[in-house]
């Protein structure tokens, strides 16, 4: 019984020393003390970054403020240089896109009908490029781009012209107002610019004109792309001439 | 025997006495103070997150300041040119 007492004292007081022994693995005083240093040290680290960071915005904030007076400052002095040319030349650069784009729908033989309107928007766009506004890198770009659309424009329609099925027609008005006959229509402007071009309006009309002598008001006639007259074209002429001084000829 | 018993007894007894008595734990309030320590850091490393953002923004900012300032003054060179050669 004395031995039981003795034993069951000894592991009470075992009990009693092991207890706290276990209950300090949660974290012991020098563990805390640690975690305190380390952490203190880290607050301090990072109340410094934070400063740093806070002065690093405070420049940035200032030197963002002196960059937009810089460029409200050069804004304004271009505007001073340009006045009212930059929103004058908007509306050239649109009114040129608004015509590049109707051209740039049309079918080839469309665009033939108005190739007027090819020069009409190169004139255009030369008249933008005196603009001072037009050195402005954008607009220049805006340029170049409708330059280039307005050259693939004119490159097209020579190619539609020389492949030869580009054929504009003419109706012919009256002699009494519009003096039209073969020579006087070969040597419009519009036309030809050369009388002597006459036999190749002849010679595409042969289903319409028997004499050229004769043509007849109302009469639309094909007029082929100007070039030099064909050799058909200088056959048919020569005939022409022979017939006229052998029917000449009995009266002389 | 009997006496060398009740002396490691007594022995064992102070010990325990000693170990439960002077405890190694920290306090509540030291435990207090160790949370308070790690919501500060928690606290400046989310404001120094923040503000780092706002750094970046500011700094992107900058960037395209300054590419329209460049662009502007090139502008501005080109007209005076085109202008001067009128």
């Amino acid at each position: 019984m004395t031995n039981v007492f003795r034993l069951s004292v000894i592991a009470l007081l075992l009990g009693a020393l092991l207890v706290p022994a276990f209950a300090q693995q949660e974290m012991t005083k020098e563990e805390w003390q640690k975690q305190i240093t380390e952490l203190t040290a880290k607050v301090t680290d990072l109340k410094a970054k934070f400063d740093a960071v806070n002065k690093d915005l405070a420049d940035l904030k200032k030197q963002a403020e002196d960059k937009a007076a810089a460029l409200k400052q050069c804004q304004d002095e271009l505007s001073g240089l340009l006045g009212e040319n930059e929103p004058l030349l908007q509306s050239q650069l649109d009114k040129i896109d608004g015509r590049l784009n109707e051209l740039s729908r049309l079918s080839n033989q469309d665009l033939y009908a108005r190739k007027a309107e090819l020069d009409e928007v190169q004139a255009w766009i030369d008249e933008a490029k005196k603009n001072p506004a037009s050195a402005m890198g954008k607009h220049a770009a805006r340029l170049d781009e409708q330059q280039a659309k307005l050259d693939a424009l004119k490159k097209a329609l020579q190619a539609y012209v020389d492949s030869g099925q580009a054929m504009q027609t003419y109706t012919v008005g009256t002699w009494a107002k519009d003096r039209d006959c073969l020579w006087n229509i070969a040597k419009k402007p519009k036309i030809y610019d050369n009388p002597f071009l006459w036999p190749k309006i002849w010679q595409n009309n042969r289903d319409q004109i028997k004499n050229p002598d004769v043509i007849k008001q109302g009469q639309k006639l094909k007029i082929p792309p100007k070039a030099d007259l064909t050799k058909e074209e200088k056959s048919a002429v020569r005939k022409y001439w022979n017939n006229k001084q052998a029917a000449a000829a009995p009266a002389q | 025997m009997k006496k060398a018993f009740t002396l490691s007894v007594i022995g064992l007894a102070m010990m325990a006495v000693v170990l439960t008595g002077c405890s190694n734990t920290p306090s509540e309030e030291e435990l207090k103070q160790l949370d308070d320590l790690k919501a500060q850091v928690a606290s400046l490393e989310k404001e120094i997150a923040a503000k780092s953002a706002e750094k970046d923004a500011l700094l992107k900012a900058i960037g395209e300041q300054d590419a329209q300032l460049a662009l502007c003054l090139k502008d501005k060179a080109a007209v005076q040119a085109k202008l001067g050669a009128k």
